[in-house]
């Protein structure tokens, strides 16, 4: 018998309790009920969230909610692409131009050994402190090798190969991380209308002479491509690359490639069919993983 | 004045003696999660403190009246069923059950006022403010409650001011805890920690010497009574 009164009275016990309860929180979920439009949830869910910020915005639901009101385009997420533009203007209901994911592009293509006039530099190993310090290397243009972009990068995606930044397009993003850590600009971001884009790996504003002094591969503005293709065009001393007109459908580059008398020009990207088929009876060695051995860093000066 | 002394000495056992965080160590999920900045800190602290007191009222109410031993509402409601019986009746077995239930309701009606009312500080709680609701200071609150109501009769008993004050200084020293992290936190994201203890490492170092800093305030409760007579 009491037992029994004792299950009825705490079932009713609970019962009243969430009879109250519900009420309450049903109330306040009336009088505090916040609009959310849904087109911001639909656009988050699009967006592939990785938070890099290179469409501007803090992160993706920031980039979403701006979007949803408006006031930024679709098409500014450089890690989802275009796929990811289309679904965005799908949800808001407007038509999106043609997008193509933009990369990171290192206009510089001298390593250590093409760089002359370089001296010793004893002080913070970093581009932005060396940057502030004349006679560091000859070219006052081109990449310092200290490695401020490996360090800015969140995606592993660019490193020092013999001196140069050099980025890996299997993993950028797109982000901009390293264009904006640069302290000398020679990182840009290009728009990728094909997986193997041609790039001017230069920006050299001086005079062919000067160029000579202080690099071997160089741009020296001779205009020998300017003559073979039309959008290559000489501003300041260095060949400068038309990516509006850019069709890698239409436009060959060999000729360019060919006419250049030095090696600032190159294709980045994906290796093509041919590059492939050349490489491919060649032995690589295996990959060498970093070894952790020793706590020494290797950001010693090298000459 | 006994009262009041009471009171004194209950709310500063709770916000600095037996502070809920570094001397209980309940509430440890926010106080390392949210603790990265004052301003979110202090926002977490508010919020603890404000759940902290509607769980402790509404349990206050459900232990006197209905729960405890004997209680007001569930011997009347027995008296009415079988006048004659003389047993108690007891609910204290719902106990857990109905202070989570509270809980998880005061959680709820936080979050949605937060949401309507302070958008920013909404966002920057994210996931931490539902976890209010596993916040074992909350339930630690009601449960040291418990003690105090349930089948305790006579002075030894606590009536709502008492649980009351016991809640909001619990919070307090929550809050004085959860901020005083943060900005050590603050300070040391400017300082060159060693690689292996960076992040949670580092974290936990400094909240065990803020625990340690604060065992120094024992025997404080004794001195104020003894000033109180």
């Amino acid at each position: 018998m009491l037992t029994w009164v004792l299950v009825i009275l705490a079932a009713g016990t609970m019962l009243l309790l969430a009879l109250v309860m519900s009420l309450i929180l049903g109330w306040a979920n009336r009088t505090f009920h916040v609009e959310v439009d849904p087109r911001t949830e639909a656009i988050q869910e699009a967006l592939p969230g990785a938070n890099c910020g290179g469409c501007g915005y803090v992160g993706c639901n920031e980039y979403a909610e701006a979007t949803a009101k408006g006031e930024a385009q679709p098409n500014l997420c450089t890690v989802g692409g275009a796929s990811v533009a289309t679904a965005i203007a799908g949800i808001l209901g407007v038509a999106v131009e043609e997008t193509w994911p933009y990369r990171a592009v290192v206009h510089c293509a001298a390593n250590y050994d093409n760089r002359l006039g370089r001296s010793a530099y004893v002080g913070e190993p970093t581009c932005s402190a060396a940057n502030v310090i004349s006679g560091v290397q000859g070219c006052i243009y081109g990449c310092l090798g200290f490695g401020d972009c490996v360090l800015a990068c969140d995606y592993d995606a660019i490193h020092m190969v013999d001196g140069l930044a050099t980025v890996d397009y299997e993993k950028c993003v797109g982000c901009g991380a390293c264009a904006r850590v640069c302290p000398r600009n020679i990182i840009s971001m290009v728009p990728f209308k094909a997986e193997r884009m041609f790039v001017v790996a230069c920006s050299n504003k001086d005079f062919g002479n000067d160029v000579r002094n202080v690099c071997k591969v160089g741009c020296i503005g001779c205009k020998a491509c300017e003559r073979v293709n039309d959008l290559l065009h000489i501003e300041s001393n260095v060949a400068t690359l038309n990516y509006d007109n850019y069709d890698p459908a239409k436009v060959d580059f060999s000729a360019a490639l060919n006419k250049c008398p030095r090696e600032s020009m190159l294709f980045v990207g994906k290796p093509s069919a041919l590059d492939l088929a050349a490489v491919a009876d060649e032995e690589l060695p295996d990959r060498i993983e970093a070894d952790f051995k020793t706590t020494a860093d290797d950001t010693e000066w090298r000459g | 004045m006994e009262y009041l002394s009471s009171l004194i000495l209950i709310a500063v056992g709770a916000a600095i003696i037996n502070n809920f965080v570094l001397h209980y160590f309940v509430g440890v999920c926010p106080f390392i999660g949210v603790s990265r900045r004052v301003d979110m800190a202090f926002g977490m602290g508010c919020a603890v403190t404000f759940v902290i007191t509607i769980a402790a009222f509404l349990s206050w109410v459900f232990t006197a009246f209905v729960l405890q031993p004997g209680a007001p509402l569930t011997a009347w409601v027995w008296q009415t069923f079988s006048p004659a019986s003389d047993v108690t009746v007891d609910l204290s077995i719902l106990n857990y059950i109905v202070y989570i239930f509270v809980i998880a309701s005061s959680v709820q009606f936080v979050e949605m006022y937060l949401r309507k009312f302070f958008p920013p500080l909404y966002k920057s709680f994210g996931v931490y403010l539902p976890l209010i609701t596993t916040n074992c200071a909350i339930l630690f609150a009601c449960l040291m409650i418990m003690k105090y109501v349930s089948g305790v009769t006579g002075p030894e008993a606590w009536d709502l001011g008492k649980a009351l004050t016991l809640a909001i200084f619990g919070g307090v020293g929550f809050t004085i805890a959860i901020v005083m992290m943060a900005g050590i936190r603050e300070e040391l994201d400017h300082c060159d920690v060693p690689v292996p203890m960076r992040g949670a490492g580092i974290t936990l170092i400094v909240a065990g010497i803020l625990a340690m800093a604060f065992m120094g305030f024992t025997g404080v409760d004794r001195a104020l009574a003894n000033l109180m007579k």
